[in-house]
């Protein structure tokens, strides 16, 4: 039986109401369950309940056969795995963010702009692309505040409405990316189970057409 | 017993990544070197010992990044660069066989390769590998003999169901096109099989529609021999084609010599190696989630040394291929004689008797 790591949080719903489209519902209410491993009604696959910042380990290291994912988290991580369909929900968007005056403020500095983000390794290369030297400061959490009390001069962060940045008087300097859910599998597993995967491949892929049509 | 000193924990902590094994583990890993090692003397191989460290320009051209080598400067001023890839330090070793007199070289090795990986997520920054290299080798048979011999090497392992993932590297040079050739992030989209990645930087790069498409379709062109028709129909320039021409005669090759290998192909195969220029192969087995080695053909290699010479060969990575390895036991010696310090030249003498009849010595401590 192939296993699916499933990040448990804000796209977990989706992911459920993804699966069911596809033809693969769980057999139990994942968002309710406080089981960590969960079968699908028709018994081809199971699924690994895991924090979203662990699934894509999962998959890398063969526990899991395939996980879902946000982009966030494998631009993050960059995991030596296989990301063959966008699943298109969870769609946000990677942004460095920060007061409206800082960006003006900082034009005749040659000192490094200090950056908060619970996403080091992204900011780390977003800025040593754009030229700009950059002291990064690694957050777990409310990373506005950073940018508000004046603890870092930018933040970079995942957006979905800008609520939150709008309601701490902060706007977007720069995006980074576009994110969204993806379907990623483990490389050795794609070739041992070429059928098998495919098969799920084929059957994302038509809920994804489904979905658009 | 000698009793541990007390000492700061700090002192005893390796940098992560460095390899560490001992013990039943070391035994194991020792068993599939000298497995590899038998079927390569098989094929007429012959050890090469090579440099731990070479001049820089070695490596230049292998997968690992500048950034990723571990470079020092010696006592006279010369940075040195810890061995990052073997086939690059082989064929710079084999140039001087090779202009003293032009041959078909059999060389085997084993050791250890050095590259940076950041910490975390299981990172390895030393690598055991066991290989060959074969040079001098043209054409079809070779690559498929190559196959071949990694294919007894997994089967003489027991890992019976291990699959040999073959592409082409210039048929991924001709669906990327003077455009895309040599473009990195195009390449890691490729190796991602990541077809939504693939359209983005197709767009930014400004390719046209028709390569974008076939960039796009590359992930799924995967599977048995019928792919490489397949792909006959979406790359039709000659560069392409001449590729799939070569990949059709070792499958060919592969069936006609009744060799019983698990093969698939695969044409949207990427290796970050420049290096390769034809057939080229991964190994994965379901047991471990990363590949076990790979190799492949790189007929151009040795033109940095001025000489024309084809070559092909593998390299498997040691510690995956001991994971992948069903645990069974490694046993010990048959019989083993055994002896205390205590008992002095008597006891020395009944174990160099021991030994005299190839029996295990064991000399312990106490009385």
């Amino acid at each position: 039986m192939l296993r699916i790591a499933l990040p448990t949080g804000r796209i977990l719903k989706d992911a459920e109401r993804f699966l069911a489209a596809a033809g693969l519902p769980p057999a139990e209410n994942l968002s309710q369950t406080r089981k960590l491993m969960v079968p699908s009604q028709c018994g081809r696959v199971e699924y690994l309940l895991v924090k979203p910042v662990d699934s894509p380990l999962y998959v890398e290291q063969g526990v899991a056969e395939l996980g879902v994912s946000g982009k966030d988290v494998l631009m993050e991580l960059a995991p030596d795995i296989l990301e063959p369909l966008d699943l298109g929900f969870a769609r946000c968007r990677m942004v460095v963010a920060g007061r409206p005056e800082i960006r003006r403020s900082l034009d005749n500095t040659l000192s490094p702009v200090r950056v908060a983000t619970k996403y080091p390794r992204v900011a780390r290369l977003h800025f040593e692309k754009s030229g700009v030297p950059s002291v990064i400061l690694k957050l777990s959490g409310s990373v506005e505040i950073g940018a508000v009390l004046g603890l870092s001069h930018y933040i970079v962060d995942i957006v979905e409405t800008g609520t939150t940045l709008r309601e701490n008087g902060l706007v977007v300097h720069e995006e980074v990316a576009q994110c969204s859910a993806r379907l990623v599998v483990n490389r050795a597993a794609f070739y041992s189970h070429l059928s098998e995967i495919g098969a799920i491949l084929d059957a994302f892929k038509s809920a994804l057409e489904k979905a658009h049509a | 017993m000698p009793q541990a000193r007390t000492t700061n924990a700090r002192d005893l902590a390796f940098v992560p990544g460095t390899e560490l094994v001992f013990g039943p583990q070391a035994a194991r890993r020792r068993q599939v070197s000298d497995t590899i090692a038998r079927v390569s003397r098989g094929w007429g191989f012959t050890d090469i010992i090579l440099p731990s460290f070479d001049d820089r320009r070695t490596f230049e051209g292998g997968d690992a990044h500048d950034a990723d080598l571990y470079r020092f400067m010696d006592r006279e001023g010369r940075w040195l660069t810890l061995r990052a890839d073997f086939t690059l330090i082989a064929a710079k070793a084999l140039a001087v066989e090779l202009r003293r007199e032009p041959r078909t070289i059999r060389a085997s090795y084993e050791g250890r390769v050095f590259r940076f990986q950041p910490s975390g997520h299981g990172a390895r920054v030393e690598q055991s590998q066991r290989g060959l290299e074969w040079v001098n080798a043209p054409g079809t048979t070779f690559d498929a003999a190559t196959l071949c011999i990694a294919g007894e090497c997994l089967s003489a392992l027991g890992l019976h169901d291990a699959v040999l993932v073959v592409g082409h590297a210039a048929f991924i040079g001709a669906a990327l096109g003077e455009k895309g050739r040599g473009d990195r992030a195009l390449l890691e989209a490729l190796d991602h099989k990541n077809p939504a990645r693939i359209h983005e930087l197709a767009k930014r790069r400004g390719l046209d529609a028709t390569r974008t498409e076939l960039l796009a379709r590359l992930p799924g062109l995967c599977g048995g021999p019928e792919v490489i028709a397949l792909a006959r129909t979406i790359a039709p320039e000659p560069e392409a084609a001449a590729a799939l021409d070569e990949l059709e005669a070792l499958a060919r090759t592969l069936r006609e010599s009744v060799a019983s290998l698990n093969v698939l192909y695969d044409l949207g195969e990427v290796r970050q190696f420049s290096y390769y220029s034809g057939m080229m192969f991964k190994v994965y087995h379901h047991g471990v989630g990363e590949e076990l080695g790979g190799g492949g053909r790189y007929d151009r290699l040795f033109d940095r040394y001025g000489l024309d010479v084809p070559a092909i060969g593998f390299g498997f990575d040691l510690a995956r291929l001991t994971e992948a390895l069903p645990r069974t036991e490694v046993h010990g010696a048959a019989s083993v004689a055994s002896a205390t310090a205590g008992q002095g030249a008597q006891g020395l003498k009944s174990l160099l008797e021991a030994r005299g009849r190839g029996e295990q010595a064991i000399l312990a401590g106490g009385a």
